[in-house]
Formats: structure tokens, sequence, C-alpha cells
């Protein structure tokens, strides 16, 4: 073979290889919202645990029928996690503390810079101005890379539709109401206002004032505003929160910080080993009449 | 297909039925040399078609089943494990063990080890039908299988790992097709496409290092995207790309090391003297690189769980697991082959071989199924039909694999038309077919001129 | 002699027109309530005042400060040290109906204080209910307000309700 020949065969192939998988440069993160980011204060000690919120997303959303009603509190008896038919579920925990149990309301918690976004690979997650991260149907491609990323397990999918299977999770309301700057369906029938809807910074403000008015009343600590980057919906308990079926272990760093070295060092290895390979090639294979053509020399070791 | 050829059935080699006279047409190559009688009486005869006929009976009306009423019908629909075996098994645990694309063109091509090139042939299609099957399984798992190449052409999510596997595996599985289309070229006589394609081989085998360094890795890292939801012993948060790069390479050797251990003892009608006589030989060489790529591995997971302190976990029952997975698939292998390689046992190497690759599938599936999760109370086990189906998919595989090696020279040397016993000429020599080749030369690479038969090991 | 009289007649009774007091809560303050500004899901809450101020004696403990009672939490002190009677000891007349419109939000991000009160929902239910809770008064929902059609309908409750599907729990999440 030709060196010219091999030269650009070597060229053709790493510039194929680069094609297309260009890096956006990320910034360290620490991305706290859009400044007009939207959020939700979740004060756990005002909740009764009347599920009205459930009911609530399931009209708004337009989700099946429940398979019981949302008055029936058996549901309670077992912990449950958002489906691709509920977005949002109530929990009971027995703390032990009195006043009874506490109620908790779990749904997607619109993380800065979420788990969910970074790990799709088709792009069909946004998180828009407004602070809700929305999904679109349209170009999922159903991997399912983003449930395993959610550290808060959180998006279901539609398993059971043959056709088009797509991803079910809380979208804060936004096509029916965050958009034009209404509060979500949950939040606007909660009876003991246990969601306070607002600016993001303005319900940390909020609830640190809270916690600094009733300091009886409250841990302190808002679940979610550091947690893997800061969410925007935000949580106030009166126990402790890993008693009430919330992560505690998981760090402040987005879940994007644990790739993003590996990312950095894919440009590396495209630039790299072409040389490095090709060095070796032209090392190992000096005086072996490889393919230069010109090399008359006979091996002579036995 | 011993019984024939005891009878004097004559295998398909080269061209020419009959030298210099007819030669064999499509038909009759697909045949395997047979009329299309004895052909169908052969594969009754064999036992394993009948094991691939109830496998595939109750299997592919399953892969029908999932296709028409969607994922819930095989799989238990699981949110908190979206993950389930096709993808484990399919994907995370083939891909390993199918590097043996790169691993041995970069031996031949790349470090000029030429005495390799039995055996390269098999490597390569292992790697191609690895990675194709991978993807099969994929289509299996996906849930909208049709928009595969979505981020290819729709939608891109560059910041995604996944966008780069999806992208290198769909780059690597062109250029090992173009690595493989050499014998396919060689077998249907199209020496054109041969010669283009040995223009580019050494790029070829360049990209397919890049590409396989990178993806190898990258399956590696979708699982820092789970950090707390990985056992922190299966998990790195530095290193978890490198301890899947770097358990490949002993896992595509070792699988090498397995599949022509099968295919000796299976059909060694179809492997030529050139192939039977360096096979123990070549086996050891791939079995010292195994041994330094387990000894590697061993090495920097326990720098893994170093670095982030976690021997505590150790003492616990996953941590008896942890032992047991490295011991039975890192180190026992260590030793065998210490121990074998010296004394040329070729038997313990194989068996070697054959923990490690376990050892590969079982570091997967542990990592992204048996201890995913593993903080929930639930373990989560795939249901019979995802069993099945998966079986069913690798029956596929292996029927695909026979096919391949029973006519495409990859086993075997495709013998030219004139077989004369000259000594090799020198310099680069244009032209197929009608290059005078040496008698029991190694490759078609020698009827090219490609010049110098491979040194004799020891 | 009849003019006297006339004149006494009328001294005494301007002199209990004027020695009454002006505040008799008693009498201008409704027995029962109708509270139906929020009807929607439930019929309307019929409250029994006249109960309540039996059983709970201080008006502050409702109506904070508003109804003349001087406040005692120190934090609210700091403020309303003096601070009587308010026009209006409506809870509406503070608790807005739609606390998270887009007016709504605009208006509280400029106040510098009580940018926290509950809407008028929350402050019925957390003041009502909290209360309820600790002297064991009525705690469910229906106790105080019946579901209407529309709420069975909302709640898949009633007449609304799924079919029993016993002993079928879903596959898949924990």
């Amino acid at each position: 073979m030709k060196r010219r020949d091999f030269l650009k065969g070597c060229m053709a192939c790493g510039a194929a290889a680069t094609l297309g998988v260009s890096q956006k440069a990320w910034g360290i993160g620490s991305f706290e919202g859009y400044p007009e980011g939207m959020g939700v204060l979740v004060d756990l000690t005002r909740c009764v645990g009347c599920r009205s919120c459930e009911a609530a997303c399931n009209k708004e959303q337009q989700l099946p029928a429940p398979d019981a009603p949302f008055d029936d509190k058996s549901v309670f008896e077992e912990k449950r996690r958002p489906t691709e038919k509920a977005y949002t579920v109530v929990n009971r925990y027995e703390t032990g503390k009195e006043g009874g149990p506490v109620f908790r309301k779990v749904q997607c918690n619109h993380c800065n810079e979420p788990a969910c976004l970074t790990s799709c690979f088709v792009n069909a997650y946004t998180k828009t101005k407004e602070g809700a991260v929305i999904y679109n149907s349209k170009v999922c491609v159903g991997c399912r890379n983003c449930m395993i990323a959610c550290p808060f397990n959180v998006p279901g999918y539609s398993y059971s539709s043959a056709l088009n299977p797509v991803v079910k999770k809380c979208i804060f309301c936004y096509d029916t109401r965050l958009k034009y700057g209404k509060p979500p369906a949950c939040v606007e029938i909660c009876p003991q206002q246990v969601l306070t809807f607002g600016h993001r910074n303005d319900l940390l403000k909020i609830g640190r004032d809270r916690i600094r008015e009733k300091p009886e009343r409250y841990v302190d600590h808002i679940y979610g505003e550091k947690e893997v980057g800061g969410t925007s919906w935000l949580y106030l308990a009166g126990v402790d929160f890993d008693k009430v079926g919330f992560d505690t272990t998981m760090g402040n760093e987005p879940i994007i910080s644990n790739v993003k070295d590996f990312l950095g060092i894919v440009p590396m290895v495209l630039t790299i080993w072409p040389a490095l390979f090709t060095g070796f090639h032209l090392l190992a294979t000096k005086n072996k009449n490889h393919e230069d053509g010109h090399s008359e020399q006979e091996d002579s070791k036995p | 297909m011993n019984r024939y050829i005891a009878k004097g059935v004559k295998t398909v080699d080269s061209h020419y039925k009959v030298p210099g006279k007819s030669k064999w047409n499509l038909q009759e190559k697909l045949l395997l040399g047979l009329s299309p009688k004895q052909y169908l009486i052969q594969a009754l005869r064999n036992p394993f078609n009948w094991l691939l006929a109830v496998i595939f009976a109750v299997g592919l009306p399953l892969i029908a089943i999932r296709f028409i009423f969607g994922l819930a019908s095989v799989t238990h629909s699981s949110y908190d494990y979206p993950w389930g075996l096709f993808l484990c098994f399919g994907l995370f645990a083939m891909v390993p063990l199918s590097s043996s694309g790169f691993m041995l063109g970069t031996t031949v091509e790349i470090f000029g080890r030429h005495d390799f090139e039995p055996i390269e042939r098999l490597a390569l299609l292992n790697g191609l039908l690895g990675y194709l099957f991978a993807v099969v399984y994929l289509l299996v798992d996906l849930g909208q299988p049709w928009r595969l190449p979505y981020p290819m052409v729709v939608a891109y999510g560059p910041a995604a790992v996944l966008f780069l596997v999806g992208w290198h595996v769909a780059t690597y599985l062109s250029v090992q097709v173009c690595e493989v289309s050499v014998a396919f070229f060689e077998w249907i006589g199209f020496p054109v496409g041969k010669q283009g394609v040995r223009k580019i081989t050494l790029g070829l085998t360049v990209s397919g290092i890049i590409l396989s360094t990178l993806h190898q890795g990258a399956l590696g890292a979708l699982f820092n995207y789970a950090p707390n939801k990985v056992h922190p012993l299966w998990y790195s948060s530095a290193f978890q790309w490198l301890h899947f790069f770097v358990s490949s390479i002993p896992g595509g050797l070792c699988m090498v090391i397995v599949v022509s251990t099968i295919v000796m003892k299976t059909m060694s009608w179809r492997c030529d003297d050139n192939f039977r006589n360096n096979l123990d030989k070549l086996t050891i060489g791939l079995a010292k690189g195994a041994s330094m790529g387990l000894i590697t591995y061993l090495a920097i997971k326990l720098m893994g769980v170093a670095h982030d302190n976690k021997w505590e976990y150790i003492a616990t029952g996953w941590g008896a697991w942890y032992i047991f997975e490295m011991g039975i698939g890192v180190i026992l292998p260590l030793f065998l082959f210490a121990w074998a390689i010296r004394r040329r046992q070729l038997g313990v190497i194989r068996f070697g071989a054959l923990l490690t690759v376990f050892g590969v599938v079982l570091n997967r599936l542990n990592t992204a199924m048996i201890t995913f999760n593993w903080k929930l109370a639930e373990r989560e086990i795939p249901t019979w039909q995802e069993v099945i189906i998966s079986v069913t998919l690798f029956s596929i595989y292996i029927v695909v694999w026979r096919f391949i090696l029973y006519r495409l020279p990859i086993l075997y040397t495709w013998k030219t038309a004139d077989e004369r016993a000259t000594t090799p000429a020198r310099g680069y020599v244009t032209g197929g077919d009608q290059v005078p080749s040496m008698a029991g030369s190694y490759r078609s690479r020698m009827e090219d001129g490609i010049i110098r038969p491979a040194r004799q090991w020891p | 002699m009849y003019a006297v009289r006339t004149w006494l007649i009328g001294g005494l009774f301007m002199l209990a027109l004027f020695t009454s007091p002006a505040d008799s809560s008693a009498k201008t303050t409704p027995d029962t309530l109708e509270l139906d500004v929020l009807v929607n899901l439930y019929d309307k809450v019929k409250f029994n005042h006249a109960k309540h101020i039996m059983l709970v004696k201080d008006c502050a403990d409702c109506h904070h400060h508003t109804a003349g009672t001087l406040a005692q939490n120190p934090n609210c002190v700091r403020c309303h040290k003096n601070s009587g009677a308010t026009a209006s000891v409506a809870c509406r007349s503070c608790h807005i109906a739609q606390p998270f419109s887009a007016a709504a939000l605009r208006e509280k991000s400029r106040t510098a204080y009580h940018n926290d009160i509950p809407g008028l929902k929350g402050a019925y239910h957390q003041a009502c209910s909290g209360c309820h809770q600790k002297m064991g008064g009525p705690t469910g929902c229906e106790d105080c307000h019946k579901r209407n059609k529309k709420g069975d309908a909302f709640f898949s409750a009633g007449a609304y309700a799924p079919p029993q599907s016993h002993g079928e729990k879903k596959h898949g999440g924990h």
C-alpha cells in the first residue's frame, strides 16, 4: 500500500469518526435556574393526605381513570411512585412524632440541570425559562436512559402501547397553565396550601423565613435548594428528610457532572489515537517490508 | 457434513468446481457444494438444529407478540428497572465480547503481527456479528425502534453519552462490515471491491481502535448517570469507563478462544490446515494477551475501590458476590492461564477463557441489572418471556455465525485459479485472482503481493 | 306637668341609647354563615359562628387582631401593638381567592411583609382544621362540606368510582 493511500484512508476514517460528535462547551454545574424560573414550595407540615392534588393532576393532564378513587386512603398502605397513569402521588410516613403521620407529595422536581435532559440522545427534554422540564414525545426513541438517570425515579413509561410508547411525567402543567403564568392544577386545588407557587428565588426566601419564624416546626433545610444542582420543587418538613422517603445521599452536583469528565476525554481520544497508533504501526513494522515496497531486506532471524 | 466429505463430496474453497473448467454458481456456493436434497438431509440430521427448531418455535412467536402488543406483553413494564435482559445481556454483555474485531485488527495491521492472521478473520467476524446482534437486541428493547436513526438525522442530544454510543456503534459497524467484506468479496469473486478495501485497511483499523475505545468506555459511562443506583463496588465515579474498556480486552480475546474451540469441535471440516495447525499456538498467544488484560483489570478495579474508599462494602453480602465475580472471572482465569501457558495445556487455557467470558458477562449483568437499584427493597427478576426471547435472539446469532462460517473464507483460505509454488512477488501488485499464489499460502493477502510469510514462532 | 314627663321619658330613652355599648358584637355578628365563595367541587359550608364564639371566646384566635383584641404574638406585636379593629373582619378581605394568579404574584413580590399569607382556601383550612385536630372537631373533608356531583366525578369516587379490582397489584415500580 502506498503511504499516500494509507494517509488518505486514515484521514477519511478519522474525519468520518469525528463527524457529528460535537461537544457543547459546558460550564461548571452552577446553573441556578433561569431568573424568571418558577417553582413550588411544598410544606410537608401542612399536608393532610387528602389526595386532591392527585385528582387535579389526573383531570388536568387527562390521565386514565385511576385504579381506586382519589379519596381512598387505603392506597397509603404501600409506598407508591409516579407512573404512566399518575404523574403525582402522595405517600404516608409514620414517623412516631406527635401530630400524626407525615404525608409527602412526589412528582417531577423540575431540576435546574435535569439528569433526564442531559442523558437524552435526541434532546427530547427542555428546561423552559419558566422552570418546567418538558418532554417532546415526537422524537423519543424509547431508550429509557432518562429513567435510569433520574435520581428521583420519576419518569414513567407507557410500555403497554405498541405503536407509541412514550415517557410520562409531570410537566408542571406547562402546556395548559405555566406557559400563561398560571399555577399548576395541584397547587390550585390544595386546600391546605401545602404548595406555594412563585419564583424560585422568592420561594427560597419564603422557605427560610418560615424556618426562621417557627424553628420548632421545621427542620432547618430546604430540600431541593442544592440537591443535584438544585430543583424547582422545594420541600420543607418537620422531620428529617430521610425519614419521609427523600434520598439525602445525593450530593449537590448535578448528574451531568459525573459524565463530564468522560465526555471531555472523547475528543482527546479522537485526536490522539490516530497519531498514537499510526506511530505504533510505523515503529512496529519497520524493516518488515510491510507495504512500503522499497525495502528489500530479508528477515534473517530464525 | 463429515459424512459427505468422506463420500467424496468436494467442499467449496475456490471459484472452480473443477480447476480450470467449471465454476461454482451462487446456489452451489450457498448450499456448500451439495445438492438441495443433500443439504436438507444434512440439516435435518443435525441434532443441534432440532434444538434450534424448538427454541424458534417458542421464541419467534414471542418476538412477534412483543412487537404487536408492546413491551408490556413480555416484560415487567418496570419504571424502576427500565433496562431488562435484552439490553443488559444482549447489549452490555455482548459488546465487550465483540471487541475481538479491533483487537486482532490492531495486532495484525498496526503491530504487524501477521502470525495471527489465521485467526484474524474469525475475530473480525466475531466482532461484526456481536455488534450487529447487540443492535438487534436493542431494536427489540427500544420503545420505538423505527426511530433508531433519529439521533443521527432528526434530533441531536450531543451531551448525552448514548449519543456517542449510537454514532460510534453505527460507524464501527460500517468499519467492521468493510473489514469482513474482504472475505465476502473473495467468496463472490469481486476482486475490485477487495482491492478497494485493502487500500484503506490501515485507516479502517485505526478508526476501529478509536471507536472501540470510546464506545466500550461509553457503555460504562452510561452508569455514571446513576451513581446512587449502582452498588458502590461496581460503580466508580472516576473510572467506570476505564473498567468497561479494559475488561473488554480479555473479554474479546477469550471470546475468540471460546469460539475457535467450538468451531474446531463442530465444524472442523471447514477449517483448513492453516487454521488447524496454527490454532493452538495462536490460542496461547491470545491467552497471553488476555492475561495481561486481566491483571490490569484486577488492578484498576481495586484502585477504583480504593479511590472512593469503599473497602467496607466488601464485608457485606454484596461484597461476597463481588469477590465471587472477581474470583471466578478474573483471578481464577489468571492462575489457570499462568499455569497452562507455560505448560501448553490448551484444554486448561480454553477453560480459563470460558471463565473469563463468563466473568465479563457477569460483570455487565451485575452493573446493569443485578446490583442496580441496590437500595430499593425489591429486586426484579426478568420475565420468562424476556429470557426466552434473549435465548432465541442468541440462537439466531449462532445460526448466522454458522451460515457465514460454512461459506465465507474465514476458517479456510480461498484458493485461486493457478496454484503454483513460486516465491512471493515483492512490492504491491494489483489484480486479483490471476496473481500467482504460493501453495499452502497463508492468506489471500499473499496473493495481493503483500510479502513475507509470517514468522514461525517456537 | 305633661311637659316634664315627656322630657323625663325622652331623657331616659336617650340615656339608654347612649350608654349601650357601641360595638355590641353579639348583636351585629351573624350566628351562621354560608361560605360559598369557593364552591366548585363541594357544597357550600354551613358555618355555625355562634357556636364557635361560645367555644373559642377570643375573637383573635380566628380573626387575628382585626376583631379588636390586641395582638399577643411577639412577631405581630412589632408592628401591630396598637392595631384595633379593621373595617372588615371577614377572612376574604385579606386572604384572596386566587393567591397565585399572575397579578397576585406581581403584587406579592413588591410587598415587604405578609408575603407568605395563604389564599382564602388555605386560610380556611389551616385555621379551621388545625384547631379541629387539637380540639376534636370535624377533620374529614366531607365533615364540613359534602362533595357534589362534579366533585364525585373529579375524585373518581362515589358514583364515578372505578370498578373494584381486588388483589390486582400492578407489576413494576416499587
